[in-house]
């Protein structure tokens, strides 16, 4: 293929989110991307308490909670982009997930999430001097997941809680690359007939899980007076990715799309992790969670020359974190009040030969008497990509999270 | 709690500002990235040319469904098709009373040739003086009621069911009669005067009455064109009455009027297409050599019949159908302009398929140099004909077996056929330049040598295929 765009003037209105694996599935927001975990360095699944909300990976845990908990989580991240010695930035924002855990006493909690599992974003568009017409290329992707969760503390064994949630998988996926003509091999005196023939490969599509209504997770959770442990398998699962290919010259001039459905083998995925605490409030806090793929990942590809699969490798996140733990007590002094988070992981990515390394500080602010909090996590780290052919990615990211807590359905002590 | 905001909205700034000053960004990073990952930046067009098509068949169909004239009327004979000219009048008491009592009456029918046709600079001059004894039969139907509501009851006729009835034409009296006509380069008005016995059958009675009355010319050797009752120059019908001695008339206007149009074409396997009229020609090409070219350019299988068989590997940027013509051998026209050939193809929706016109587009360069290219009675022996439309959608579904269809007819007569505006348009100095002539020309051509002979396909394809 000739040399990309030396012709290219400028890119504009640029915004996406990682591009590693933008093809393939895009970009996994690990544990719904909550402010909380994610000042902790992504540990902390195994942690206990009043309010801790739901972990996604470790649905048992919110049986020991007693509060409700609502949360909405925000992320805006800065990535720096290095590819042959040469940089590009951009900057993303987004929803990862929304969460809702309902303690019920006695008898259970109830949890509902709103996660956007894995996303691809890109729009760029560059602008050509020898023709009018811009190259657009568009990547919108999100695989959502709705996951109520269900959790109850062992009658006897009042220490263990089990927990088990159900992942019903949606979302769409749309790629556009419109482009204009490159009459390289046409000869001069036919070139009129592609004045203004602008054509989109498009292809648009949706998610689901393949022969079952979801996936599912099952989490055994230990409570100790100083150390919780839990213990997570989640199902291995078949991603359906109908898609309809088009080639197309606008919205109401096109061809008869051809179906395809890519089918992407999601393995099962084991997590543990424990938390020790000490002098009360303090937190040490070290996870793992372990998916080990099979196989390659089909791409949305089919057009050009891009590829056709995305190799894979076993997927991997290890975190360590502290946390001390803000004081309840709301005549407390404010800066006690605040929780205070450090944390780090390793992540390998489904992506062969990428693998991620960040660390991060975080803080729970009280807002008012009632428990509502605003986290916010600050983090940086960079992905390093050893193929020579996807970039190396370093980012700095910005999380918020709105957590609300309210003491429905308990009694007054 | 203002405070805490404060600091938090402090922090998400100062965030945001580092990370902008933190790198250089460099454009070329991205494009070098997405050129990595085998995206795009334009797609590949290619030409492909696939000879010796001939049709499998070519069919004509001509719409002999009787249209209005209320605008434009006409009545003759050109090409081969007969047009009459049917009127719808109706008349009250007070008329009927006045031409019972008179001693003599007479009618005549006057036509306003329509003057944009005539008197354009476009009309041929050596036409004039238009001259021919023509042979006219005249007939009409009557009919009477004492009903105080008749006329308004024949105003409701719809005009679908008037042109209907007028295919059972069955009249009260048919009379023939011949006129001298001459129509020099200033005259505006034909003038007929109608049989005796029309004007005695209709003073007959005195009763509300409706007259229909029709002129055809089976053997004329023109067409004549005028204003239909839509303008204030309408057709009129006088009618002049003597009594002792005084002279009275009164005109009477049609309040619609009809195009009946009949074939004379004798050759029923002759594909044969004609000016003004609503008929066409449907080519049907077959689907191999189409599709055997386009295996042997891309070196894939065609028709693509994997999954559902819709083929979105590549797609039509623009096709081109040529066909040989002789304009001496092929056709007849009146005004000796030009005349562009309009092109339809065939497209699925939903659980049918309409025909969809297709797009013309310029190619200036040859447009400028050698005119339009989509156009019989002009110098050069093709006719490139573009069907983009059709073409795309053929090769999009060919696994399903179809083949490709076209559909053609003539249009309208091009007075500059060397300018690339292909429409009417303003120019700098505010005058408007008619690249079309907003008449018909009733002309002919047979298409039968053109089917017979192998036509060009040109295609010029849009490819998602990678260069490797």
């Amino acid at each position: 293929m000739k040399k990309f765009l030396s012709i290219l003037l400028c890119f504009s209105a640029v915004s996406f989110a990682s591009m590693i694996g933008l093809d393939a599935l895009g970009e996994e927001q690990t544990l719904g991307g909550m402010a909380s975990m994610a000042g902790r360095g992504y540990a902390g699944s195994a942690k206990t308490g009043e309010a801790e909300g739901i972990s996604l990976m470790n649905p048992a845990r919110i049986a020991f909670d007693t509060k409700v908990v609502f949360n909405i989580n925000f992320l805006m991240e800065f990535l720096a982009i290095e590819h042959n010695e040469e940089y590009y930035t951009t900057n993303t924002i987004s929803i990862p997930s929304f969460n809702l855990s309902f303690p019920m006493g006695n008898y259970g909690a109830l949890g509902l999430s709103l996660w956007q599992h894995y996303a691809s974003i890109l729009d760029v568009e560059s602008e050509d001097s020898t023709t009018v017409i811009n190259a657009k290329m568009k990547y919108q992707s999100s695989v959502y997941e709705v996951v109520p969760s269900y959790a109850l503390r062992i009658p006897y064994l009042r220490n263990f809680s089990l927990g088990a949630s159900a992942h019903f998988v949606m979302g769409n996926v749309e790629r556009s690359l419109s482009l204009g003509p490159d009459n390289s091999e046409v000869s001069k005196n036919d070139s009129w007939a592609t004045n203004n023939a602008k054509l989109s490969d498009y292809v648009d599509g949706t998610w689901e899980v393949k022969n079952h209504p979801a996936y599912y997770s099952i989490a055994l959770q230990y409570r100790g007076r100083q150390t919780s442990y839990f213990f997570s398998f989640t199902t291995p699962y078949t991603l359906e990715n109908k898609l309809n290919y088009n080639f197309r010259f606008s919205e109401i001039d096109t061809l008869a799309p051809t179906s395809y459905t890519r089918e992407i083998d999601v393995p099962m995925t084991l997590a543990t992790g424990m938390n020790f605490r000490f002098k009360k409030r303090n937190n040490v806090m070290l996870d793992l969670q372990w998916r080990s793929w099979d196989d390659e990942v089909e791409n949305i590809g089919k057009s050009f020359s891009m590829d056709p699969i995305t190799k894979t490798q076993n997927d991997i996140l290890l975190a360590a974190g502290f946390q001390r733990d803000g004081s309840p007590l709301f005549y407390d002094k404010y800066w006690d009040r605040i929780t205070y988070r450090f944390g780090g992981w390793y992540k390998g990515w489904y992506v062969e030969n990428t693998h991620e390394l960040g660390g991060s500080i975080g803080a729970g602010f009280p807002l008012g008497r009632k428990g509502t909090t605003l986290d916010l996590a600050f983090q940086g780290g960079k992905r390093f990509v050893d193929d020579g052919h996807n970039w190396e990615e370093t980012f700095i990211g910005v999380r918020l999270g709105l957590m609300g807590v309210g003491n429905w359905g308990s009694t007054a002590r | 709690m203002k405070k805490k905001f404060i600091l938090l909205s402090f922090l998400a700034v100062w965030a945001i500002a580092l990370s902008a000053c933190l790198f250089d960004s460099d454009e070329n990073a991205l494009s070098s990235w997405l050129s990595d990952q085998g995206m795009p930046d334009s797609y590949k067009v290619q030409t492909l040319s696939i000879e010796d098509l001939t049709p499998i068949s070519a069919e004509v169909f001509l719409d002999t469904t009787p249209r209005s004239a209320n605008d434009r009327a006409i009545f003759g004979r050109s090409a081969n098709i007969q047009h009459d000219f049917v009127m719808d009048f109706g008349f009250d008491k007070g008329l009927l009373g006045t031409l019972k009592k008179a001693d003599s009456a007479a009618s005549f029918l006057f036509l306003r040739l329509l003057p944009s046709l005539y008197k354009s600079k476009y009309f041929p001059k050596d036409s004039f003086p238009i001259e021919e004894d023509l042979s006219v039969k005249v007939s009409w139907k009557l009919t009477r009621s004492k009903k105080s509501s008749f006329l308004d009851d024949v105003m409701e006729i719809t005009d679908s069911e008037w042109h209907k009835s007028l295919l059972k034409w069955k009249p009260d009296m048919t009379v023939d009669t011949t006129y001298s006509i001459s129509i020099g380069k200033k005259d505006s008005t034909l003038t007929l005067v109608l049989p005796r016995a029309l004007i005695d059958s209709i003073r007959s009675e005195v009763s509300l009455c409706r007259l229909q009355l029709r002129l055809s010319a089976p053997e004329a050797k023109h067409v004549y064109r005028f204003y239909g009752p839509n303008y204030l120059y309408g057709p009129q019908f006088r009618m002049t009455t003597l009594s002792d001695t005084t002279f009275t008339y009164r005109n009477v206007t049609p309040f619609r009027v009809a195009d009946v149009i009949k074939s004379q074409e004798d050759c029923s396997d002759c594909q044969v297409l004609h000016g003004g009229v609503f008929d066409s020609m449907v080519v049907e090409f077959p689907s191999e050599p189409i599709m055997k070219g386009l295996s042997e350019f891309y070196g894939d299988d065609f028709p693509y019949n994997l999954g559902d068989g819709n083929d979105v590997r590549q797609a039509v940027v623009l096709a081109q159908m040529t066909f040989s013509r002789d304009d001496e051998s092929q056709g007849f026209s009146e005004l000796g302009r030009p005349i562009q050939v309009v092109v339809g193809s065939f497209m699925d929706s939903a659980t049918t398929t309409f025909r969809k016109m297709e797009e013309y587009k310029l190619n200036k360069k040859l447009i400028t140099k050698e005119g339009h290219p989509n156009m019989v009675f002009h110098e050069g022996d093709s006719l490139t004909l573009q069907v983009t439309y059709g073409m795309r959608e053929f090769i999009n579904k060919a696994s399903d077996g179809r083949t490709f269809k076209m559909m053609m007819r003539l249009g309208y007569p091009v007075l500059q056929e060397k300018d690339d505006a292909y429409k009417n348009y303003i120019t700098s100095k505010g005058d408007t330049s008619y690249v079309f002539l907003s008449q018909f020309d009733y002309a002919r051509y047979d298409f039968t040598e053109s089917m017979k002979k192998p036509a060009t396909l040109k295609l010029w394809l849009a490819s998602k295929r990678g260069n490797d």
